[in-house]
Order: structure tokens, then C-alpha cells, then sequence
């Protein structure tokens, strides 16, 4: 374990960790943008940096492994300045549409610039001419409201193991960009950690506002795998899937038919009540009526031909348990071993 | 070196500007060429540790916008600060020269100066805006004037360069800040990309550099310099555990021709690389059965296991590379043959010959005495030199004797002595070998002398020496040993390897033209070009520096493809920008060990887990493992990221 202390507070952590989650242990707020719980510190938005007694140059406390018996200052008026200016800098031509943004609200950006109170900025520099390199058909990438923080490319590459963004060109004019299209799945990781609004979802977007959803935790119901998720509800329609960093088993991370498949819910198309076919043609029935009408058929299909007649197949989006019950009516109820499942063929 | 008008480099203010040229003061932390090329003298330079100024000629604000134009073009836009706030700055000095200045600038730029300096994530940010600091601190009324309306400032002449300490200290200048980023980042693969830009043998390097860049690494003044040799050993190893195929970027020339080289060394071999990859045929020519020039048969195989050297060759092959085994160019084919059949010629063959001890007995031809060369060029091919002997002595202090002792316990002759003229401080062998050579158990007999082979029936059977003792410095500033009169001792042993230095055989100059050669046997060239006066032959690597290192070598040999290309292609072979600033940086050092830093340190290297001494003095099995991709990545995080950019003010020479 190594002693230090954070404003005068005696903290013991163990050899390893940074300053930043030192901090944290010891109830201490350090204002960071660019971390991210999921991802190996980043250190691009320089927000956290911190004085140490003794240390000449302020030091980022994302990155920084503690020595023993540090002195560490969480804010001065030079840490305050650099942070200011940090801000400041990135809100030369950052654009004025937060009422048109959809993470307006829940924007990490937002959220800094009021708290540092930030009502002006003397810093000039022509807009960069930044095209829209990176999209796919679910996500949209704005390019003004990026703020280069580099949680998207980090979580591609650290998460995903893909890569598929990097961060090109030079100084003022990079930018992040597709490296290699073929590779993106659309998995919405990158959107999912931007804390900013330059990823946003295709789908809901002008949707909803963030706080006049209704965020209802429940299971992803693509396969068995059980991936936590929260369905964003607003006058009863999900108009969009969120989900909390390292929560569930999937820690915050889903898949493309997870995070975006989510609109057959409210789909007019999609049936509401069991049909039974009557003349060559489909007619609305009760649960009731459809469930009788398969009991009755199965059981003289069962008297006629024998149970070995009757096949089940199970699906890939039941649970594991629901696999098992499905197997155990097939062995003991319709008397069988006909049955497989569809992640098989 | 000219006077010098101002300075504030590392710190030291040396200000003259209001005093007679006779008065002034001299600025100890630099010093200044008086030209970048032949025909341009350097009339200021700001860079990493403030600014330079010869003549008041130089407009103070317009030397900061071009520097500060050239930071932002460099800043890699992975940190905010850097990325917008030297573009803030660069943009307003260029307003303040177009004489469109305002009094708020003079706040803002120093504002943003000092918030970039201190809290950007690299040295780009954190080494930029510095010397603009100084300007704006001494020469205030200049930038008052710029922020008041006054005129517009007319642009000067500039050249400005991007370097690091560890990258300006390597020989062919690997972007080593980039390659260790990449690591950290888990990229590895564009690591190795970055790396075989310029180096084809990263397996090779990583293993056996005498790494320059390490003793230049900025880490060091923290705590210790980052392990930039095994994460490039670790890279590669990386890409051979996953089977991945390397990929090269080719990319033919305008024109191509055919290059006959001499030697598939580390020089011959990469620049056949370099070659190649431009679409030239080129065909090597080599003594021996095997590639790898004494990297094979000098090194041995418990420093660079051989598969490694020869994979990494093949892959060079690969590339439309022939190589022609056995063939001893001046014998089994004439060099003026190759000159005549060929657009150029790379003379790459290395110094093979042994040195002279001047010592009795060493030409007498006793059984047992062995050359150091010879030694390890029988070991290295897998024979015992001398089986009946057990007992060696090793004469010399450099990395080849080192390689000789330590390769005697591997060929089973446990008694191992090693004799050197001074002491251990001396010692021009790497410190690490030394250790690991202790730790196996070589007598060292320091401040010794060999005087005389002793031999009976034509057969060595000792080494007469006589005790030294350091004297005055000699010329090279170390202190010269001197005899002790009547200290003659005799070490009993069957064999005696002279290992004290190389020499190169000319013998195959015969009868070419325009190819000349020093008193130390070395082959003359143009430093930037490598070519000789001859214009089809070039030449580069140990015979024409003198035995030295690999990297060096394989520096020589990209240097000579460079400019092979150029010549097949009829373009002039000058030297490039990018050679003036090797120049200029040889004099204004881009790393000083003094230099505060002013983090917070403590963050050890990651040490590579080694095999024991008591087994591995035995077998030639490799000795160090290398990293896991977590240590790897751990300990490319140490990394500082040390790129800096220089710029220079130039005028075109008056006389
Ligand atoms: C024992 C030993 C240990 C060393 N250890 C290190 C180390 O740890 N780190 C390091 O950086 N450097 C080390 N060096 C130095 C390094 O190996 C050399 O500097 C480097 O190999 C020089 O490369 P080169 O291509 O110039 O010549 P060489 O490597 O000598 O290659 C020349 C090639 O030309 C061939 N040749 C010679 N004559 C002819 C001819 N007439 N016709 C055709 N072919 C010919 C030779 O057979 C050889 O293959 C060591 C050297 C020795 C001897
Ligand atoms: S959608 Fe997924 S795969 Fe595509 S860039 Fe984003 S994180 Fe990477
Ligand atoms: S898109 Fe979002 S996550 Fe990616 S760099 Fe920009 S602001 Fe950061
Ligand atoms: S060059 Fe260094 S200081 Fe500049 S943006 Fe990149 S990481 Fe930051
Ligand atoms: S810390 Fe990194 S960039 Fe700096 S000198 Fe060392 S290896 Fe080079």
C-alpha cells in the first residue's frame, strides 16, 4: 500500500493506482472529461491535472501512478486556469446547437462549461473544415460537436478489439476518421461512451429529450446471452436503448441488434394477438382459443402418427433456462427427442 | 562559432543587446553554427529551450509565428490544449505580422502560453509555447509594437525540423516516439510498420543494439529510460507468435535498374530493402553460406538465436531480393565484373580481418591461438574452434571479447579468462554484457598486459603479461595504462583469442578506379550520400566507419539506397534538409541530461525475465525472454512522448 495525501486528507491505496482513483477513494472530486471507467486513461482533455508538492509541472490525474508521500493539490488558481482554459479551448467554434443536440442534457461538455461557469470565450480560430468521415447508416457523426476526447477510437479498439477509428491529420484540422469501414460492426460502442452529442443514433433522433424519457431496465431479448439494457420510453414508445457503464453482464456494451433493433416494438406491422388460419385465411384469435387449437392438434397428431411425429426447434433469443424447459416439455410432455435449436443449423 | 546577440536557451539569459560587441557575454548552454548550408548562415533558432538570436536583423514576433505555425502542424491533436491552443496562438501571431494586432493578444498569448506549457499531454505542448514565453517576457516592446497597429512584419527565411532525443540519437532515426505509442496503444502491428520504414531487421535490433537512444531518453532524468531495444524486440516477436505476414509498402521508382551489393550484412541487407521496396533488382553477393554478415557470425546465438536473423532476411528475399551464397566478390567474381554489369554497386563487406596485438608469438602459428573472428565465426557455425582446449584467455575490453568468453563456457571449456589493459570503468563493452559475464564466471584480469605467447611443441600452453597501472589521460581523455616494471606474471592456458579490434581487407579494390581508402583501411565517401568518388560505387557499414555497430550499418546502407535510387534515376545527389539538421543537432543538442523536468517520477523500466547464469552459460539457448503484451504496453506507457520541433532563421550568405 502506498500513503499519500489528497488537500491534506491522508489517503492509503494500493502500489499501481492513479491519482485520480485515489481521489475517488477518498470521496475527492477531480473534474475529468475524457475518462471513462471502461477504458485506460486517455489523457487528451488535460481537465484533471493536479498539483503535487514539490513537482514542478502540474500532472494529469488520469495517468498518474501515486509515489509514497505525495502531496497532492486538487485545485489551485492555476489548475483552475488550465482547466478554464482547457474548456474554453474547446468551445472555439464548438456549435451553438445544444436545443437541436440530442445528448443536450445529459452532455458531459454541457455539464463542465456550467460548472466552471464559462460566459465567454476571447479565443479565436477559423472553423476547421472537418467533413463527416464517419458514419454508418445507425450512426451519425458530427463532426463540429466532436470534441476529440478519443473515448470513441479507445473503445473501439480497447472493447470491441476492432479499431476501426482512428484519429488522423494534424494538429487543428484532425480529425476522427473511419480507418478501415469493412471492420465496423455498428455496434454503437463508440456512441455509447461519446460524452458529447458528435455520435448520435440515426434512429431517434429529434426523438425525445433526454429528461422526458423514462429509462426502463430490462434484458435484451436478441439471444441468451442476458445483456443488461434500458429501454428509453417516452408517451409508452422506446425511442432509443441506453445502457449503464459496467452494469450487467455485458458491463454497458451491447450489439447492433441490441443497441438498434429496438423498433419493431412499435411497429404497426407487428402482431398483438394469436391468429388462426379459417378458410385459407388468417383470422384474429384469443390466446385462449390458439392454445386449445395446438394442445387438441398435438395430442391426436401424438394419437395417430406417435409422439416421434412431432419436432421442436428453440430459439437463440430464449434464455437458457426457457431452452431447458422447452426440451423438458418435448421429452415430457409430447414424448420425444426431437428437438434442436436454431443456433444449430 | 559567431558572437551571439541574445539568448535564453536552457534557462540562461545572456543578454547583449545594449552592449558593444566587444562586451558581450558568452552563452554557455549552446552554442550556435555559423551556417545550416554551405551558402546559408543561421541568423536564430528557437526550439525546445528557448531562443537563439545573432543579429536584431530576425523579427522577434515572425520567428515565434513560424515556430508556432510549425508546433500546431505538428501537434498530433490527441490533447486539447496543443491541439486548439497552439492554433489560437499561431493564428494570432500571424494577424499581429499582417499588422493586424490588438492589445488583447499580448494577454491571450501569454495566457495560453503558459496553460499549453503546462499541462499539454507531450513535448510538443509542453515544449512549444516555451520560448514564445521567453520572447514575450524579453522582447515586449516588439510584440507591443505588433499588437498596436504597427506594420506588417515581411516574412523571413525559416527552416524548421521535428526531432526527439531518442530518435535524433538513433543512427537511422526511427520515429521511436511513435513505435512505443503505438505499443501502448496495443497497435503493434503499425509499430512494426513505423519501425520497417527505415529498418527491416527489428527482430535483429531489438535484440542486439548497442542502443544510442536509450542513453538519450529524457525518461532517464525522471528515473529510467524507457526499454525502447525489447519493444521493439517485443513487436516483432509479437508478429511471429501470431504468424502474421509482414506487409511493406512498395512503391516502384520513376526508374529502375539493376544494383549489384557486396556483403549481406546488416548494411548490404538493408539497403537491398530499401531497394527493393523501389522496385530495383538487386543481387547480393556474399562470402559465407549465410546471411547476416558478423550479426550471424560474430553475435552469438544465445544473443540472437539465428532463426530470427534469417527469417527476417527471407522476408527481404521475399521482395525480389537474390542473394548469391559462397561467392567471394575480388575471387570467385571481380568487382569491376559487377561494376560493369550493373547501373551501381554497394560495397557492404564488412571488417573481418583480425588486429594486431604486436605481441611475441602471435605470427608464429601455434595451435590454440585464434583470432577473435575466427573464434566466434567457428563457434557460430557449430564447430568447437580447438576441442583439445581447455582453457582460454581472451585479450580485449569491447563487445567482441565479451562474446568470446562467454561463448567458451557454450563450447565446453569452463576455465575462461578475459585480459584488459585498464579497468573495468574503461571498458568499452556494454555494461549489461560485462554483468552478465560475471555472473557466468569469466576471470577478469584487469590492468594486464599480454606480452607474449607462450608455446611448446607448437602448441600454446600460456600468455606472459605484465601488470598495468593508469597514467596521465591520453588523447581520447582516458588514462593511459603504463607497465609496471618487473610485475611479468604467466597465465597457464591452451588457448589465446586476440580480440582487441578489426581491420578491413581491400584486397578486392584492385584495379577499380576512383574508390579511395584511409590510413585506418576504411573506404572513403560523401558523408550525406555515401557514395565514393567513384559515382556507380557506394559504400557504407563497418568498412567504411570502421567497425562500429549494427545500427549504424544498416543507417549507412538506407542512406546508400537513397541516394542509388537517386542516381539510377538521374536526379542529383545532394544532401537533404533533413542531413544540414543532423548537422546542426550535433551541435545544439536535443537532449541535455541536466534538464529538469519537473515530473513526478519513480516509475521503473520493466525488466526482461533471463535465463540463470549457471544454466544458460552452457547452451546457446536465448538468454533474455521478452515482454508479455501487458508489460509491453505498460512500459511503452512510461514513454514522454519527447518530440520537439526547431526552427532556424536563414539568410543566403553575403561573402
Ligand atoms: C563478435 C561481435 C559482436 C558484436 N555485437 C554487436 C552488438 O551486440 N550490437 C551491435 O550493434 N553491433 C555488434 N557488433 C557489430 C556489428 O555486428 C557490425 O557493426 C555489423 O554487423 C556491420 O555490418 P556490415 O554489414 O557493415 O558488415 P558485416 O556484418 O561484417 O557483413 C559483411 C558481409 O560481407 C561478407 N563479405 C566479406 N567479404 C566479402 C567479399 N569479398 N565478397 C562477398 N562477401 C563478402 C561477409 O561474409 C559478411 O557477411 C558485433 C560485432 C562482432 C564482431
Ligand atoms: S460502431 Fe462499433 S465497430 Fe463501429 S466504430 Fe463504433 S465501436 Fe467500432
Ligand atoms: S466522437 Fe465523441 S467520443 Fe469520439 S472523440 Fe468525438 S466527442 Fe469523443
Ligand atoms: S502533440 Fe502532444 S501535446 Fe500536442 S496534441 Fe498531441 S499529445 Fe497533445
Ligand atoms: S521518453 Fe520516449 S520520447 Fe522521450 S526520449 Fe525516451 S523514448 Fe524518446
Amino acid at each position: 500500500m502506498v500513503t499519500l495525501t489528497i488537500d491534506g486528507k491522508e489517503v492509503k491505496v494500493p502500489q499501481g493506482t492513479t491519482i485520480l482513483a485515489a481521489a475517488r477513494t477518498a470521496g475527492i472530486r477531480i473534474p475529468t472529461l475524457c475518462y471513462h471507467g471502461r477504458l485506460d486513461p486517455i489523457g487528451s482533455c488535460r481537465m484533471c491535472v493536479v498539483e503535487i508538492e514539490g513537482i514542478a509541472h502540474p500532472m494529469a490525474a488520469c495517468t498518474t501512478p501515486v509515489e509514497e508521500g505525495i502531496a497532492v493539490i486538487s485545485n489551485s488558481d492555476r489548475i483552475q486556469r488550465i482547466r478554464e482554459d482547457s474548456l474554453k479551448l474547446i468551445l472555439v467554434n464548438h456549435p451553438l446547437d445544444c436545443p437541436i443536440c440530442d445528448k443536450g442534457g445529459e452532455c458531459l461538455l454541457q455539464d463542465l462549461v456550467y460548472e466552471f461557469g464559462i460566459d465567454k470565450v476571447e479565443y479565436q480560430a477559423p472553423k476547421p473544415a472537418r467533413e463527416s468521415l464517419y458514419a454508418t447508416p445507425l450512426i451519425r457523426y458530427w463532426p463540429d460537436r466532436c470534441v476529440m476526447c478519443l473515448r470513441c477510437v479507445t473503445a473501439c479498439r480497447e472493447i470491441k478489439g476492432i479499431g476501426a477509428i482512428e484519429i488522423k491529420g494534424e494538429g487543428y484540422g484532425s480529425q476522427v476518421v473511419v480507418i478501415d469501414a469493412e471492420k465496423c460492426q455498428s455496434c454503437g460502442e463508440c456512441l455509447s461512451v461519446c460524452p458529447t452529442g458528435a455520435l448520435t443514433e440515426n434512429l431517434s433522433r429529434f426523438k425525445g429529450r433526454p429528461w422526458l424519457v423514462e429509462r426502463v431496465p430490462t434484458t435484451c431479448t436478441y439471444c441468451g446471452c442476458g445483456c443488461q439494457l434500458e429501454l428509453n420510453v417516452q408517451n409508452n414508445r422506446v425511442i432509443g436503448v441506453t445502457t449503464q457503464e459496467g452494469k450487467g453482464v455485458n458491463l454497458g456494451s451491447l450489439c447492433v441488434k441490441g443497441r438498434f433493433g429496438y423498433e419493431f416494438i412499435g411497429s404497426d406491422e407487428r402482431l398483438t394477438t394469436p391468429l388462426i388460419k379459417k378458410d385459407g385465411e388468417f383470422k384474429e384469435a384469443s390466446w385462449e382459443e390458439a392454445l386449445t387449437l395446438v394442445a387438441e392438434r398435438f395430442g391426436a397428431i401424438k394419437e395417430e402418427f406417435g409422439p416421434d411425429a412431432i419436432g421442436g426447434l428453440s430459439s437463440a433469443r430464449c434464455t437458457n433456462e426457457e431452452n431447458y424447459l422447452f426440451q423438458k416439455f418435448m421429452r415430457g410432455v409430447i414424448g420425444t427427442n426431437n428437438v434442436d435449436h436454431c443456433a444449430r443449423l | 562559432m559567431a558572437e551571439i546577440l541574445f539568448s535564453s536557451w536552457g534557462g540562461e539569459v545572456v543578454d547583449n543587446r545594449s552592449k558593444e560587441p566587444q562586451e558581450y557575454e558568452t552563452a554557455s548552454k549552446v552554442s550556435l553554427p555559423e551556417y545550416f548550408q554551405q551558402n546559408e548562415e543561421i541568423k536564430a533558432l528557437i526550439g525546445w529551450y528557448g531562443i537563439v538570436l545573432r543579429t536584431s536583423e530576425v523579427n522577434i514576433v515572425d520567428l515565434c509565428r513560424t515556430y508556432m505555425e510549425a508546433i500546431q502542424e505538428k501537434s498530433c491533436g490527441k490533447c486539447f490544449l496543443c491541439r486548439i491552443g497552439t492554433k489560437v496562438i499561431a493564428d494570432t501571431l500571424g494577424r499581429m505580422c499582417r499588422g493586424k494586432g490588438r492589445q488583447a493578444d499580448l494577454e491571450i498569448l501569454a495566457r495560453l502560453a503558459e496553460s499549453i506549457s503546462e499541462s499539454s499531454k507531450c513535448n510538443i505542448g509542453q515544449s512549444g509555447p516555451l520560448p514564445l514565453r521567453h520572447a514575450l517576457e524579453y522582447f515586449a516592446d516588439d510584440f507591443a509594437l505588433a499588437a498596436n497597429g504597427g506594420a506588417a512584419i515581411p516574412a523571413g527565411t525559416y527552416r524548421s525540423k521535428l526531432t526527439a532525443p531518442c530518435m535524433d540519437a538513433c543512427p537511422i532515426h526511427l520515429d521511436i516516439p511513435t513505435y512505443v505509442e503505438c505499443i501502448k496503444e496495443g497497435k503493434f502491428q503499425e509499430s512494426l510498420d513505423v519501425i520497417r520504414e527505415r529498418l527491416p531487421l527489428p527482430g535483429v535490433v531489438g535484440r542486439v543494439c548497442v542502443r544510442p537512444c536509450e542513453e538519450h531518453c529524457r525518461r532517464t532524468n525522471l528515473d529510467e529510460p524507457i526499454s525502447i531495444k525489447f519493444l521493439k524486440r517485443f513487436v516483432s516477436d509479437y508478429e511471429l507468435e501470431k504468424n502474421k505476414e509482414p506487409h511493406y509498402l512498395v512503391e516502384a521508382a520513376e526508374k529502375t535498374g539493376s544494383v549489384a551489393i557486396v556483403g549481406a550484412g546488416p548494411a548490404g541487407v538493408t539497403c537491398a530493402y530499401h531497394l527493393a521496396r523501389k522496385g530495383h533488382q538487386v543481387t547480393i553477393y556474399e562470402k559465407l553460406g549465410e546471411p547476416g554478415g558478423m550479426s550471424a557470425v560474430g553475435i552469438p546465438d544465445y544473443r540472437l538465436p539465428r532463426q530470427i536473423l534469417r527469417g527476417e532476411v527471407e522476408q527481404v528475399q521475399k521482395l525480389g531480393v537474390t542473394i548469391h551464397y559462397d561467392t567471394q566478390v575480388g575471387k570467385d567474381i571481380k568487382l569491376s565484373q559487377l561494376e560493369a554489369d550493373n547501373d551501381a554497386v554497394f560495397i557492404a563487406h564488412g571488417a573481418h580481418l583480425s588486429s594486431a596485438m604486436r605481441v611475441e608469438g602471435e605470427n608464429d602459428g601455434y595451435k590454440g591461438f585464434i583470432t577473435g573472428v575466427q573464434y566466434l565465426l567457428d563457434i557460430n557455425l557449430g564447430k568447437d574452434p580447438y576441442p583439445e582446449g581447455k582453457k582460454v584467455v581472451v585479450v580485449g575490453g569491447g563487445n567482441v571479447a565479451i562474446d568470446c568468453v562467454r561463448c567458451s563456457f557454450r563450447v565446453n571449456k569452463p576455465d575462461v579468462n578475459l585480459v584488459y589493459r585498464r579497468t573495468r570503468n574503461e571498458m568499452p563493452a556494454d555494461e549489461v554484457e560485462i554483468h552478465d559475464a560475471e555472473e557466468e564466471k569469466v576471470v577478469f584480469h584487469y590492468l594486464t598486459q599480454p606480452i607474449k605467447v607462450i608455446a611448446e611443441n607448437g602448441k600454446v600452453v600460456g600468455l606472459q603479461c605484465i601488470k598495468m597501472e593508469l597514467g596521465e589521460p591520453d588523447e581520447s581523455g582516458r588514462r593511459r595504462p603504463v607497465p609496471v616494471e618487473g610485475s611479468e606474471f604467466i597465465i597457464d592456458c591452451d588457448i589465446v583469442v586476440p580480440a582487441i579490434g578489426q581491420t578491413i581487407d581491400l584486397s578486392m579494390l584492385e584495379g577499380i578506379d576512383k574508390v579511395e581508402t584511409t590510413r585506418w583501411n576504411t573506404i572513403v565517401v560523401n558523408e550525406f550520400t555515401k557514395q565514393t568518388e567513384n559515382p556507380k560505387i557506394f559504400c557504407a557499414g563497418d568498412c567504411q566507419t570502421s567497425p562500429g555497430a549494427l545500427i549504424t550499418a544498416c543507417a549507412g546502407g538506407r542512406t546508400a539506397a537513397i541516394n542509388i535510387d537517386k542516381l539510377i534515376n538521374g536526379l542529383n545527389l545532394e544532401a537533404a534538409e533533413d542531413d544540414y539538421f543532423d548537422k546542426l543537432f550535433d551541435v545544439v543538442k536535443v537532449y541535455d541530461p541536466a534538464e529538469d523536468i519537473g515530473f513526478l517520477g519513480g516509475r521503473a523500466r520493466y525488466q526482461l525475465e533471463m535465463l540463470p547464469p549457471d544454466t544458460r552459460k552452457w547452451t546457446f539457448d536465448e538468454v533474455e525472454k521478452g515482454f508479455s503484451p501487458q508489460e509491453a504496453m505498460a512500459e511503452a506507457d512510461r514513454c514522454l512522448r519527447c518530440y520537439r520541433v526547431a526552427t532556424i532563421a536563414v539568410t543566403e550568405a553575403t561573402s
